[in-house]
């Protein structure tokens, strides 16, 4: 793809259908111009920009460049980027999407997501073995985060109203980043669409059912108040979690594996002169149960009886301006409060773990962007972040942890048409302190951790069939409220945990008649060092932490696109292949030392192929991991088999009215299969939709 | 050198002519091979040492592993070796280990069952339910299981017994016979170990739970005592907080281990004479120091306890050493005990701890050692020799993931 080589021949290209948005000419996500386009647009789109179907990046870019041109028409270091994500998907037709962006993120290359099956199961994602306390999930440029665990469920994140989902396996560089967007090792960005009327409302009823009792309606409403655009969504899901699954030598249904969850949200858009501003008011609840391992259990003990019921509520907003032709400030802000009630009923269940506990975390959040273009293609960037989070529970003895988080970035980018140049310099500093000094009945001193986290990025195209990038970078994680405080385990002396990234990526393109291709090869090497690993200690009642894992990422990531378009049909077909060999280097001599870490497969790749005719659309995806182990034992009782899944999609949109039908099967070939062990995913599932648009 | 091969030959072969025991040859078991140890000068009324590998919650991943003293063979796995129609193994967290008579009772804590098998050849015998059980005891008719879980006969079929979300521990009592449940009765939060002495049943509660739930937010710290007869419990003695093990030395000394509470009582093992259960006595009461004589793992051989602890308890910063120590009554009338601490030094995560006398004249030990690793992964079992610090350890084999318990047949 060679938009970013060449712009000018970008903005050339034709545009695609629909008004022009009336925007400031920042590529910062959270305000970057992404409307409805009717998707049909988009092959053309992409045919013309010899691009994928997939990287709709495209047209935005296009729109950005024109908007640039008839609005200032300087500085081209305000626009580009220094190096692509990694994999970039649009999720516009998302009655055709999946439900959760789990679901979008377990394809690209590179990276694991951990499910624990079902759609209310646990799923976290891990970028090429860093460990998903690295791994920044960014909602519009504002972390989602999680002081407790440092982990995000991504089963929790609807694609309703997601417009993009990106990856970056290196460092993101565009203009105006928060600071946390400099300081995670790999990120994904969740960006909303952002509502482009050019009606007084317009609005979209989506209804999805099907297998294991899942009801999925939900509702978007757009309205123009004056110059505010006002969005609100509504999303409900129900599922009974029931499927059967392998119990050793006989099959079980899955029990306890419901969940009902309600999402409500607000958004208001707006624009000052010379800047645009967004707001956003988000609540979710949910009450769930977990079905728990496979285990033997003696006949009449249920196997889980566990119940967890969480609601999140947070506002967030941003406001980017540009000063001067020169100086641009965003501003962004965020408030969180997270509740969680677990309760594992001992009434219902006599093998329970008599435990009936609550959480509330809470979360603030301020951040102030600056760049300032020194000479063009020069820029400067200055980030700083604060945070404060806090953690309450009635879990005995718990130090009720507070945590102040100051952040820092200082980047710079230098954008010439074939050869860009970025780096930056992130400290970050935490201070903790404790609303309960003196829990389990030892004070504990104010601790103070901070870190220095240095990146540089290239990006060199000779030609504009070919692309290359890379980076090297260190980053840090700060060990989360669990790791330094949880009551029977924790060691409040722990360090940041250190990861060292170097990848390149070689993009080779090309087009030919009514053919398009795109080849990726990204060859990189990690080192996680000071990895908080859970360790015993004198009694086997207490845990500790402790900074002593160190694992070594040798890996290679190969994706290929191909794109065809001719008349009324337009295919696409994309192979991703990932070669990952994550060696466990912790303690020489020790039986593990050497060995695979867990869950990680040395071979997985997947297969994606969307055929279009007119009004058709079919999907063919296939996932296949090879096989992996649960320890780093990597022997046979912990060896789990390796699998391969196929879903199947087909649409048909109407025109008039705007009326998508979809069906979708998947695992089409019912296999049985475990992504982590003892968590059986479902066989095979149904699915059908329907949306309409007006 | 090739004289040393030659004699170590030689001793292979001696030990190879030896006749194995009777037991060994006609056992289903007898052609299950594993890794060759040294078990020349154990005691020789032993057959076999049973481990068992607790594996890790959530992970079905208990099993079973045994040194076969006649030919030094260490087999894994052999629980599913022996059974394999049993496809779900062992279980989910192996907690507690018994031989009685020619049976063992491995108790299976997050599978809520109680496995029977036979120690000449590890087939099953029994599996009897009983919720999360944890330990195990016997007198001549019964075995008493120590439960976390309430009242497990009351639960109507929506498993309904009572608003309480701590119920108090029970114990159940099972017919040796029949192997079927026949009633229990209510002890303390979360109780552990459990030993039987002279028509009673000692149990030790330890609030493993209670200590993080409200209102108390607190340990147990008695030792609950049952008439085995009417099986009722009769008394309750205050011991220390978070009690952990149970053993009698068959001569009415009963002793408890605690294992404190993590900040500010330090471990320790207690007892109490059978005759006058209500003073609690400390063993190395008379040490200069507090917090002397701690008790991370123990065991019992004969009527001495072995215990391996560390001096640096409420340190959770880095890595400990363990000193090994034992304790005996050498004179109950005057409450006289012995304590002998061993030049032995542990390291790494000893999880679980078994002594085996040796046939010298000198009356030496052999100590196994169940290192759990990271508890993640395979740990190892080490024999030392106990008496001798200064000797390098004897052999280590792989075991199953958390080796802690030790059960000789």
């Amino acid at each position: 793809m060679k938009r970013s080589a060449t712009p000018t021949s970008v903005a050339t290209r034709p545009l695609p259908k629909g008004p022009l948005p009336k925007l400031s000419v920042t590529s910062f996500p959270l305000l970057s111009p992404r409307g409805h386009l009717p998707f049909r647009v988009l092959p053309r789109v992409a045919q013309l920009a010899g691009v994928a179907l997939l990287f709709i990046s495209s047209h935005t870019v296009g729109a950005q460049q024109i908007d640039t041109l008839t609005a200032s028409a300087v500085y081209s270091v305000k626009e580009r980027p220094v190096v692509k994500p990694t994999e970039e998907v649009q999720l516009q037709d998302a009655v055709v999407a999946p439900m959760q962006v789990a679901d979008v993120l377990r394809r690209f290359t590179g990276v694991q997501v951990k499910d624990y099956g079902g759609v209310g199961g646990l799923k976290t994602v891990n970028v090429r073995s860093l460990g998903s306390e690295h791994i920044g999930i960014f909602l519009d440029g504002i972390q989602i985060d999680n002081a407790q665990n440092m982990q995000v469920d991504l089963g929790r994140f609807s694609t309703g109203g997601i417009g993009i989902v990106s990856l970056y396996n290196g460092q993101k560089t565009s203009r105006l980043q928060t600071a946390k967007e400099y300081a995670c090792g790999a990120s994904v960005h969740l960006d909303s669409e952002r509502p482009l009327l050019h009606k007084k409302f317009a609005g979209r009823l989506r209804f999805r059912g099907g297998s294991f009792g899942t009801v999925n309606p939900s509702v978007l409403w757009d309205q123009l108040l004056g110059p505010v655009t006002l969005r609100m969504s509504a999303e409900f899901l129900t599922s009974n979690g029931r499927y059967k699954f392998p119990y050793f030598d006989t099959t079980l249904v899955r029990e306890n594996g419901d969940i009902r969850s309600l999402r409500l949200e607000t958004q208001l858009f707006g624009s000052t002169a010379g800047g645009s501003w967004q707001l956003r008011l988000y609540g979710y609840g949910s009450e769930r149960g977990f079905p728990g391992p496979v285990i033997r259990r003696a006949m009449g003990f249920p196997f889980s009886a566990e119940r967890q019921a969480d609601q999140n509520i947070f506002a967030q907003g941003g406001w980017d301006q540009e000063w001067t032709e020169r100086y641009s400030t965003a501003v962004r802000f965020k408030y969180a409060n997270d509740y969680m009630h677990y309760d594992s009923h001992p009434e219902k269940n006599p093998m329970a773990m008599p435990y009936d506990v609550h959480y509330r975390q809470q979360s603030g959040y301020l951040s102030l962007a600056q760049s300032y273009v020194l000479s063009d293609p020069w820029s400067v960037d200055l980030s700083t972040d604060v945070q404060r989070n806090a953690l309450d529970s009635d879990v005995g003895q718990f130090v009720m942890p507070r945590r102040t988080v100051f952040t820092g970035a200082l980047a710079t980018r230098a954008v010439w048409n074939r050869f860009r140049v970025a780096a930056h310099f992130v400290y970050m500093g935490a201070w903790d302190s404790y609303g309960n000094p003196n829990a389990g009945g030892w004070s504990r001193e104010d601790g103070y951790r901070d870190a220095w986290m240095p990146s540089v990025s290239l990006y060199f195209a000779p030609w504009e069939w070919l692309e290359l990038d890379g980076f090297v970078k260190r980053s840090y994680r700060l060990p989360s409220f669990n790791d330094l405080y949880y009551t029977q385990i924790g060691n409040s002396n722990l360090s940041p945990e250190s990861a060292f990234q170097l990848g390149a990526d070689l993009r080779i393109n090309g087009r030919k008649s009514f053919w398009s291709w795109e080849l990726r090869l990204s060859p990189y090497y990690n080192k996680v060092s000071d990895k908080i690993v859970a360790i015993p200690t004198s009694s086997q009642f207490r845990w500790t932490m402790l900074n002593i894992g160190i694992v070594d990422v040798t890996g290679l990531d190969v994706k290929a696109n191909m794109n065809f378009s001719e008349g009324a049909w337009t295919a696409d077909l994309v192979l991703r292949y990932s070669l990952q060999q994550a060696l466990d280097h912790s303690t020489p001599g020790s039986q593990t030392w050497g060995n695979q870490i867990p869950y990680i497969p040395l071979h997985s790749g997947s297969i994606d192929f969307v055929v279009n005719w007119q009004r058709w659309t079919l999907a063919w995806d296939t996932s296949v991991a090879g096989e992996r182990w649960s320890r780093s034992a990597n022997t046979d009782d912990y060896r789990i088999a390796p699998w391969n899944i196929s879903d199947l999609n087909l649409s048909y949109r109407f025109d008039r009215p705007d009326i998508t039908i979809s069906l979708s099967c998947n695992n089409i070939f019912d296999q049985p299969y475990q992504v982590v062990q003892g968590y059986p995913m479902p066989g095979r599932s149904l699915m059908a939709g329907v949306e309409y648009n007006f | 050198m090739k004289k040393a091969t030659l004699l170590l030959l030689c001793g292979t072969l001696l030990c190879a002519c030896e006749k194995p025991p009777i037991w060994d040859i006609f056992s289903k078991d007898s052609s299950l091979e594993g890794t060759q140890v040294d078990v020349k000068d154990f005691k020789t009324d032993v057959s076999k040492l049973f481990v068992l590998n607790e594996g890790g919650m959530g992970s079905n991943n208990a099993s079973l592993d045994f040194i076969r003293f006649s030919n030094g063979n260490y087999v894994t796995g052999v629980f599913k070796k022996m059974n394999p129609d049993i496809a779900a193994g062992l279980g989910d967290v192996g907690n507690d280990i018994v031989v009685i008579g020619n049976e063992v009772w491995i108790v299976v804590n997050n599978s809520g069952l109680v496995e029977v098998i036979s120690a000449n050849d590890e087939t099953e015998i029994a599996a009897i339910a009983v919720p999360t059980p944890r330990n195990i005891a016997f007198d001549a008719n019964y075995a008493y299981v120590t439960s976390w879980a309430g009242a497990y006969v009351t639960y109507d079929s929506n498993y309904m017994v009572s608003d309480s979300k701590n119920p108090k521990g029970q114990v159940y009592r099972i017919d040796l016979k029949t192997k079927k449940v026949e009633g229990s009765v209510e002890v303390g939060y979360q109780p552990e170990g459990i030993a039987y002495y002279g028509g009673k049943l000692y149990v030790a509660n330890s609030g493993g739970i209670s200590c993080s739930l409200p209102p108390d937010y607190s340990y147990e710290n008695t030792l609950s005592i049952i008439d085995a007869s009417s099986f009722k419990v009769v008394g309750n003695v205050e011991i220390a907080p978070n009690l952990h093990k149970v053993y009698s030395d068959g001569q009415g000394v009963i002793y408890v281990t605690s294992m404190g509470d993590y900040y500010m009582n330090h471990t320790g093992l207690f007892y109490i004479y059978a005759a006058n259960p209500s003073e609690v006595h400390k063993a190395g009461k008379n040490q200069q120091k507090p917090g002397d004589l701690q008790v991370s793992i123990s065991c019992l051989n004969g009527d001495t306890v072995y215990c391996a602890g560390t001096r640096d308890e409420f340190d959770w910063s880095t890595p400990h050493t363990y000193y090994v120590w034992s304790f005996s009554i050498v004179d109950q009338s005057t409450d006289r005990g012995k304590i002998v601490l061993y030049p032995r030094e542990l390291t790494g995560t000893p999880y679980g701890l078994a002594v085996i006398d040796h046939t010298n004249e000198v009356g030496g030990h052999y100590v196994f050692v169940g290192d759990a690793g990271d508890y993640f992964n395979p740990g190892t079992v080490t024999c030392y020799e106990l008496d001798f610090g200064n000797a390098d350890k004897l052999w280590s084999v792989t075991a199953g993931v958390c080796p802690g318990h030790f059960a000789a047949w």
